[in-house]
């Protein structure tokens, strides 16, 4: 079967200079493409710099958002983000689609600095895993965090509840 | 040096006049996950979904997929989002849960590309804006929930 629309998004992290995190977010989809850039700085976790390229808007629908860019520069990675985003980004007839690439553009900040302690978790006390439905013929997940690990890490209120794996500790 | 990268790819298909079939995949350092996803059309409501948690961080995240086919029945509409954030995002996968975010918004999307396309098609010089004004006047049920602007 023919497929009617296709969209693809691509969201990579890299610390350009020592304590700024570059977070970039392409878009891409049969009416729109665009991508965002925001640099962070840790460890205050701010916005020093944000910038929107549309490339293309079939429907012509999404306005010059330069002047809510330079009004991120300064919002912090953290609680009550996404409240200031939207009120930035969305509200008085800005975009909505915008304000949520904005605010999934710096939960991948979090992903990626969780990486290297979750590594580190896996590397020291991951547990051999066997899954009935992983395979058979190649496995994703031949170490998993354990029972140990999951409690452990779910006494972390941010985490507390957060998923099925941090539920009913 | 990349740190950390995230894909997602969604496709759409019309499988028949009462059915449109959303595939979608996740990838970064971290998950692998995949979910399919069954839409009638034209009142887009979920019929079924299929939830695959491919490569994950602890022996328990398996157990999110269940949660998923809790969406079957729902339509897609301004409360989705919401729904599946907290109602299976935070009971099963905050990942796959973004997945399905956006394999349902793209269902919708793809409704207006797929009559965009057929307009242009007709009338190639087609006032892509007015089409767009005109489509959200008939489908007032979708205006907000395709988040063009």
């Amino acid at each position: 079967m023919i497929l009617d629309f296709q969209t693809n998004q691509l969201t990579t992290v890299e610390e350009v200079a020592r304590g700024v995190w570059r977070v970039t977010a392409r878009t891409d989809d049969d009416l729109f493409s665009a991508s965002l850039l925001l640099d962070i700085r840790t460890p205050a976790l701010d916005i020093q710099a944000a910038r929107f390229d549309v490339s293309r808007d079939e429907l012509d629908l999404v306005q010059d958002l330069s002047p809510a860019m330079e009004k991120l520069v300064g919002v912090r990675v953290g609680p009550g983000m996404t409240k200031i985003v939207r009120a930035v980004v969305r509200d008085e007839g800005g975009s909505e689609r915008v304000a949520e690439m904005v605010i999934d553009a710096m939960e991948m900040l979090i992903n990626a600095l969780t990486v290297p302690q979750l590594r580190k978790a896996t590397d020291a006390v991951g547990q051999p895993a066997t899954l009935d439905g992983d395979g058979p013929k190649v496995r994703l997940n031949n170490v998993l965090l354990g029972e140990e690990q999951i409690k452990l890490m779910g006494g972390n209120p941010r985490l507390k509840d957060s998923c099925v794996a941090f539920r009913d500790l | 040096m990349l740190a950390y990268s995230r894909i997602k790819s969604i496709g759409v298909q019309k499988q028949s006049e009462n059915l449109l079939v959303v595939s979608g995949v996740l990838e970064d350092e971290l998950y692998a996950m995949a979910c399919e996803i069954a839409i009638s059309r034209p009142n887009l409501s979920i019929e079924r979904v299929q939830a695959r948690m491919k490569r994950f961080t602890t022996s328990r995240c398996p157990l999110a997929e269940s949660v998923f086919t809790r969406a079957e029945g729902w339509k897609l509409d301004d409360e989705l989002d919401g729904k599946i954030k907290k109602e299976l995002g935070r009971e099963g996968c905050r990942h796959m849960a973004a997945l399905m975010i956006d394999c349902c918004r793209a269902a919708a999307r793809a409704e207006l590309t797929r009559e965009l396309r057929s307009a242009i098609e007709a009338d190639p010089e087609l006032d892509k804006k007015a089409f767009a004004a005109e489509f959200l006047s008939r489908r007032s049920d979708l205006e907000s929930y395709l988040r063009l602007r």
